[in-house]
């Protein structure tokens, strides 16, 4: 009860303040929300987000699940120092880590100069300010929240499961894929909803490495609500922004019970 | 009154049952000590700093009033402040269009000009809601790695012009500034930039957009990206140039058809020390602040008669020095006030496009 009054107050309330907002402009109408629909960036902007988002889950699942099983399975020394290098970033600001990124990847950068002074490059790349950059980025600041929950969930699996497997005649690759990875299923299921939902409201990374096209919905909020003082339709875009993400999750959360469901059939 | 209170704190549940009796309890005693202190906001870095050095502190000595710092300057803030009636700043340094959205959104004071004296002050920053804390420009700098000063790009039809003038550039993510180059670059006279035509703006945009990346959002970045050798040419706030040329830095920057602008002290409706601000205000717009700050950081001060206490070295940097300033276009806030919020709307749309 006093956790469900908790979640009222910081939840519900300014959820409810942020619909009123995007209501009553000052009076109750649905303007925002004609402006919205009326206009075509802002379906561009919800499109650009969502590629993004799950480009993003995407290459960090690629990236995160292999590393996750490594930590699982590596012994407690390897173990330890990895989590570490895992966790690390994690405790550095978004902004620093997005300007190592510009160190990095520009055209006078570490990579570009590289490659040119060993002459594999004649006329720099341009991984920066594009959706290259941004996914790069992005990529890597959500790595964490992909790969410990899998390594959570990795963490708990009996081992001693793939040898049996094997003993009952699957050949390794049989056994990882038809018993650890259905086993693992709830971690990569958690982990990418994290990522997905985390990169959906991402706004530095994009703002700072991207180009004139990688424009996200939160900049797009950014915009209406601190320079424009249009709260209505910072408000609508927010609303639907939280609208979409909810319903994807509530989706996603059916698909992966069935998943789960199904992976315990042998 | 109570009834009311009764009727609302039943809706409204205990959450602002409890806020309310908060407020209740503190106001009294919130207002009786904060009447010798000044809460200021402002944009914080090298700007701010010097503002404290030449302004915040010996105001403080000579008049007791504590300034306490806030920032950055943040209008969604502000506007929340004001509607919510819980308003921590009491003086607030804003950009000039933020004085026109501000007065019609009414969030601010009308200043009281009894008490501030504008002897000296240039006449386009006295607002009856703001006036002016000194004057930057937004120019054209470019690399002096690649272009030798003198050879650099020294119009806006130059800056368009790649192939005179190849090599990466930048522009800021926002019409403001770009609209009025675009019509510079397309040989529209200076004095008849305003009211600007739209069309054309957009139409002189189209053909330099596919050569501008990136489109820079925060005012560290034209700089940053000129000194790291990122890009070559680019749209900067003047003093961010001299900053990094301190460091430095091989960039410079032509006052040629810059953009002449302004910020300005405005005070938040319902400002808990109004009457502090108003005296800041009156205090800090004096020849003697403006010469300190303008020397402290090189923008330009808003009283003319501040040139008097500056020496000529310091003066050929700012952007209000006479020499610079003739050769400058100047801001017409106005103009913007009415026309940004679509402008914005436009401007995102033909970026995505």
């Amino acid at each position: 009860m006093p956790a469900l009054a908790w979640l009222g107050i910081v939840f519900v309330y300014p959820l409810g303040r942020l619909l009123s907002a995007s209501l009553f402009t000052p009076t109750l109408s649905l303007a925002s929300y004609a402006r919205l629909l009326g206009s075509s960036i802002y379906l561009t902007v919800f499109v650009n987000t969502f590629e993004i988002g799950a480009t993003v889950t995407m290459l960090a699942l690629a990236l995160g699940y292999p590393l996750a099983f490594v930590l699982a399975t590596a012994g407690p020394r390897v173990s330890r120092l990895m989590l570490a290098a895992v966790i690390v970033p994690l405790w550095t600001s978004v902004l620093v880590r997005t300007y190592a990124w510009m160190v990095l990847l520009g055209r006078r950068g570490l990579v570009n100069e590289g490659l040119q002074s060993w002459g594999l490059l004649d006329a720099p790349l341009p991984l920066l300010y594009n959706r290259l950059g941004v996914t790069i980025g992005m990529v890597h600041v959500l790595l964490p929240f992909m790969v410990l929950p899998i390594y959570s969930v990795m963490k708990g699996i009996d081992t001693d499961l793939l040898k049996a497997a094997q003993n009952l005649g699957a050949n390794r690759r049989q056994a990882f894929l038809r018993v650890y990875v259905p086993l693992s299923l709830s971690g990569l299921a958690t982990g990418s909803l994290l990522v997905f939902v985390s990169a959906l409201g991402f706004f530095v990374t994009p703002a700072l490495l991207g180009g004139r096209r990688d424009m996200m919905i939160a900049m797009l909020i950014d915009n209406q609500i601190s320079q424009l003082l249009d709260w209505g339709l910072g408000s609508a875009l927010a609303v639907v922004l939280f609208a979409i993400t909810a319903g994807l999750l509530l989706a996603v959360q059916r698909f992966t019970r069935a998943e789960r469901l199904w992976a315990r059939i042998p | 009154m109570s009834s009311m209170t009764r009727r609302y704190v039943l809706k409204m549940g205990v959450l602002t049952a409890a806020s309310a009796a908060v407020t209740q309890v503190r106001a009294p005693g919130l207002v009786h000590a904060q009447s010798k202190q000044l809460t200021v906001c402002s944009w914080g870095g090298a700007y701010q700093e010097a503002q404290r050095k030449t302004m915040f502190q010996p105001f403080e000595t000579e008049t007791g009033i504590k300034i306490v710092e806030a920032s950055p300057t943040d209008y969604g803030k502000l506007k929340a402040m004001v509607q919510s009636g819980n308003v921590e700043w009491d003086l607030v340094d804003v950009g000039d269009l933020n004085v026109i959205a501000g007065t019609k959104d009414n969030l601010l004071e009308p200043l009281d000009y009894q008490t501030i004296d504008t002897k000296g002050v240039f006449p386009q920053v006295v607002h009856k809601y703001g006036i002016g804390t000194i004057y930057y420009s937004t120019v054209l700098a470019y690399s002096t790695k690649k272009y030798a000063k003198g050879d650099h790009p020294k119009t806006w039809a130059q800056f368009w012009d790649t192939k005179a003038f190849p090599g990466p550039r930048t522009m800021r993510n926002n019409p403001a500034d770009n609209l009025e180059f675009a019509l510079l670059a397309d040989d529209v006279p200076m004095d008849r930039i305003y009211p600007m035509d739209v069309e054309r703006a957009f139409r002189s945009m189209d053909r330099i957009k596919k050569q501008i990346n990136p489109w820079w959002t925060t005012g560290a970045q034209p700089a940053q990206l000129l000194s790291d050798g990122e890009v070559e040419l680019a749209t900067s706030w003047s003093g961010r140039i001299f900053a990094i040329q301190k460091q430095g830095a091989k960039a410079a920057l032509e006052w040629n058809q810059g953009k002449l602008q302004w910020d300005s002290w405005v005070i938040p409706r319902g400002s808990r020390n109004k009457d502090g601000a108003m005296k800041f205000i009156a205090w800090s717009t004096q020849p003697k602040p403006q010469a300190a700050i303008a020397n402290e950081i090189p923008y330009g001060p808003v009283n003319q008669k501040a040139f008097e206490l500056i020496s000529a070295q310091a003066a050929k940097d700012m952007p209000t020095a006479p020499e610079n300033a003739k050769r400058q276009l100047m801001v017409d806030p106005v103009w913007w006030g009415e026309h940004r919020n679509a402008l914005v709307e436009r401007w995102n749309a033909w970026l995505l496009k």
